[in-house]
């Protein structure tokens, strides 16, 4: 299992950040996301693993300067 | 206590006056020539059409100044507010000041917005803002005194010449033991001796037993505040709770405090850890979007840039709590204790560094082409020290690293200094020659406008070439974020009152990465809110952190979510909850609109204004080399087929440099027209009569400006 946010959801082997925010509905809309207290930027979701057990934060990047 | 030497040149003794609604409706008035101190009153129409903050801010400035005074002439002013909600203590974010003058570096209006004590410590004395004219004999200190109500205009001789010690030196003297009750303004030497001075703003850390200080940094106000000779503005008080500002509803503010600062509080440590780390966590997500400057501005990403990003800076921070304001649950002001500098005066021994934040990391870092955090850290504490905008700072010197580089200026000009991108000890040298005036240092500090001007006519550099990569727009040194790949922050950046600084328009992502906005229309419309509503937080004392850098869980399913519409509701609860007067999200756009408007007229009275001064350095907009055009040559070649049906074949980088350069220009003209529309201006960006009126600036001052440049 891994924790999004609030939400717990399967793991599967092979699991990247891409094919996770694919799964939910609105994964699109995430420039960065927090994996086990590291940020990952869009240009390398589908590179960077998920780990089984890993805690996810969805970060809405709307802000900055 | 430290014993110093003073001379009281005048005394105003006082009945002070509390704070009502948000407000004490007097201003203080202080004239350095004339050596007087008067009290003056906010009239009510005053108070509606200029909110606070920047507003009474420039509305104190105009009537300083007229249309030919120059940075230097005593009419000048350095005006200080902060607003209707700052010091208020329990709402995140809420103990801002915002400074005013005209710039040594544009010639025109320029603000800038800072934390510290300062500003709440001045209104809770009995005055909404603060107006210095005129020169003084130099040595002079202005100490207002809330508590033993008593304002003086002071001469001491033998202060310490920097802004580190200076701070220090003065809350021991005026504390009386009790030092979080002392606020210190002060600039440094690099403030008198350069154009890109900036004003330090103290509090004091009781946890740590030290001052710390925010600056006011751009623009030069800390240049203004130098030639003034004053060494320090000095406020005390000390009671401070939500009641101090007498606000009108005390159940309605603490209800809604209590929401943002309980959100804050549950939110920052998932999202960007904004209290652990403050603003570093935007030096990796830059990097990855190709957005953090590198070399002057030429490249977006740099593999070093894991060296000085979060991950460096999470470890050298001092742990602890970091609000530059009381009950702050942002808390961004981190600070690296024990550093120990290897140049300069403080060399071998052990400072505290209030910094850095993300811009110093930019500007001072990855644009120089520097990725150790302790050179980072060095030139942050010198420039802090000495008076100096790191943000000009680092955009001044990759100015010139790069220039160095292509040969348009040599070890001949520098004084013998290899100015290569990464030379650490020599961009440490630079920063301690611009606070001294001497050598190459006395150039540089002119700001990169000037060294244009220097490089070409002295030193026989194409003025071309320079006007392509120097990052100035109005006068003004670029920010810390690369445009070139949107349109919208080339508009957030070039349309910005005072010159290219984001805290007028940030639109980078929702442009670029999110794409929210892909018409000019919707370029336009964002260029309208945003910088409306970032206006607000500067008319109110507020912090715009608390509003979209944490952001609701449930943000996403708003139907606006860039505009997190969830607390701007809040923002508009706060402002009615202590002032009486309702209002609703709209009414914020409306109350920015008519000060913003009044800005942008105040630039057309100092001879700026205009269409032809919203432009930008081809750099912000496009790749000027070839070299960089190759770095991106993907994105630049699609665009030019698809976007612009242009057939590449066989043609070289060169041509297609010059083909992109055609197009991006042009783009950048058409999202002028379609902001100027939307802003209700003339085609050559001037507010039109009709929207001058409707927002209620129609005084005859304002009408007159209008027509002497057209507009009836």
């Amino acid at each position: 299992m891994i924790t999004v946010g609030d939400q717990e959801l399967p793991w599967q082997e092979g699991l990247t950040v891409a094919t996770l925010l694919a799964r939910l509905k609105d994964g699109h809309i995430y420039a960065v996301v927090k994996l086990d207290g590291r940020l990952v930027s869009r240009p390398h979701f589908n590179i960077t693993p998920v780990p089984d057990g890993a805690r996810v934060t969805l970060i809405p990047m709307i802000a900055g300067g | 206590m430290t014993t110093m030497k003073t001379t009281t040149l005048k005394t105003l003794a006082y009945q002070r006056r509390d704070v009502d609604k948000g407000y004490t409706n007097q201003y203080l008035d202080v004239d350095l020539s004339a050596g007087t101190i008067s009290v003056g009153t906010v009239e009510e129409k005053i108070k509606k059409t200029f909110i606070g903050g920047k507003g009474f801010d420039l509305w104190l400035l105009w009537d300083a100044v007229k249309g030919e005074n120059k940075w230097d002439d005593p009419r000048n002013a350095v005006c200080i507010s902060s607003g209707p909600m700052g010091g208020t203590p329990a709402y995140p974010g809420s103990g801002k000041s915002i400074v005013t003058s005209i710039s040594p570096l544009t010639g025109s209006v320029i603000d800038s917005n800072v934390g510290g004590y300062f500003g709440p410590y001045l209104k809770f004395s009995g005055f909404d803002a603060l107006r210095i004219t005129g020169k003084a004999q130099g040595d002079t200190v202005v100490v207002i005194d809330g508590i033993e109500e008593k304002i003086e205009i002071l001469q001491i001789p033998g202060l310490p010449e920097d802004a580190y010690a200076l701070s220090d030196v003065l809350t021991d003297h005026f504390s009386q033991g009790k030092k979080v009750g002392i606020s210190v303004i002060s600039a440094g030497p690099g403030a008198a001796n350069t154009r890109i001075g900036c004003l330090n703003f103290s509090w004091y850390d009781n946890a740590r037993k030290r001052v710390r200080y925010k600056q006011a940094g751009r623009g030069g106000i800390g240049t203004v505040f130098a030639d003034k000779g004053i060494r320090a503005v000095v406020a005390r008080w000390e009671q401070v709770s939500l009641k101090t500002n007498n606000p009108a509803d005390l159940e309605a503010l603490k209800a809604v405090a209590r929401c943002h600062s309980r959100e804050i509080v549950e939110l920052d440590p998932k999202q960007n850890e904004m209290a652990r780390l403050g603003t570093v966590h935007l030096v990796p997500i830059m990097n990855d979007f190709d957005l953090l400057p590198t070399h002057n501005f030429q490249y977006g990403s740099h593999p070093g840039a894991s060296l000085i990003g979060r991950e460096a800076f999470e470890k050298l921070f001092d742990p602890g709590y970091d609000g530059c304001w009381k009950g702050c649950t942002v808390a961004c002001a981190h600070g690296v204790k024990d550093f120990v500098p290897y140049t300069g005066k403080y060399k071998g021994k052990k400072v505290f560094v209030d910094g850095p934040e993300y811009e110093t990391i930019a500007g001072c870092g990855s644009n120089l082409g520097i990725f150790d955090p302790f050179t980072i850290l060095e030139i942050n504490f010198y420039c802090d020290a000495y008076g100096l905008d790191t943000i000009s700072v680092g955009t001044g010197i990759a100015f010139v690293m790069e220039c160095f580089e292509r040969g348009l200026i040599n070890t001949n000009h520098t004084g013998g200094m290899d100015l290569s991108f990464g030379n650490r000890v020599n961009a440490l040298e630079l920063v301690h020659q611009m606070a001294a005036g001497k050598g190459f240092g006395a150039i540089a500090g002119q700001g990169i406008r000037r060294m244009k001007g220097i490089f070409a006519d002295q030193f026989g550099a194409d003025p071309a070439m320079l006007q392509d990569i120097g990052m100035e727009s109005k006068g003004l040194e670029f920010s810390e974020y690369m445009t070139k790949e949107s349109l919208a922050q080339q508009g957030g950046y070039g349309l910005a009152l005072k010159g290219p600084q984001h805290d007028e328009a940030w639109l980078i992502f929702l442009d670029m990465v999110h794409n929210f906005m892909p018409t000019f229309e919707q370029k336009a419309e964002a260029l309208h809110w945003f910088p409306m509503f970032r206006t607000w937080f500067g008319l109110c004392g507020l912090c715009k952190l608390p509003w979209n850098d944490i952001v609701p869980e449930d943000n996403k399913d708003t139907l606006e979510p860039a505009k997190v519409m969830k607390h701007v509701n809040w923002y508009a609860d706060y402002y009615t909850a202590v002032t009486g007067n309702p209002a609703t999200p709209e009414d914020l756009i409306t109350m920015s609109e008519a000060v913003y408007n009044f800005q942008r007229i105040f630039n057309l009275k100092m001879g700026y204004g205009t269409r032809d001064h919203d432009t930008l350095p081809y750099r912000a907009v496009g790749p000027v080399t070839v070299e960089e055009y190759e770095s991106r040559q993907d994105r630049y070649d699609t665009e030019l087929k698809e976007k612009y049906s242009i057939d590449i074949t066989g043609k070289d980088t060169a041509w297609k440099v010059a083909a992109l350069r055609k197009r991006r220009e042009a783009q950048y003209e058409t999202l002028k027209d379609a902001v100027y529309e939307r802003r209700g201006w003339t085609a050559d960006g001037i507010p039109t009569v009709a929207t001058v009126k409707r927002l209620g600036i129609d005084f005859p001052e304002v009408m007159a400006v209008l027509a002497k440049n057209g507009v009836k």
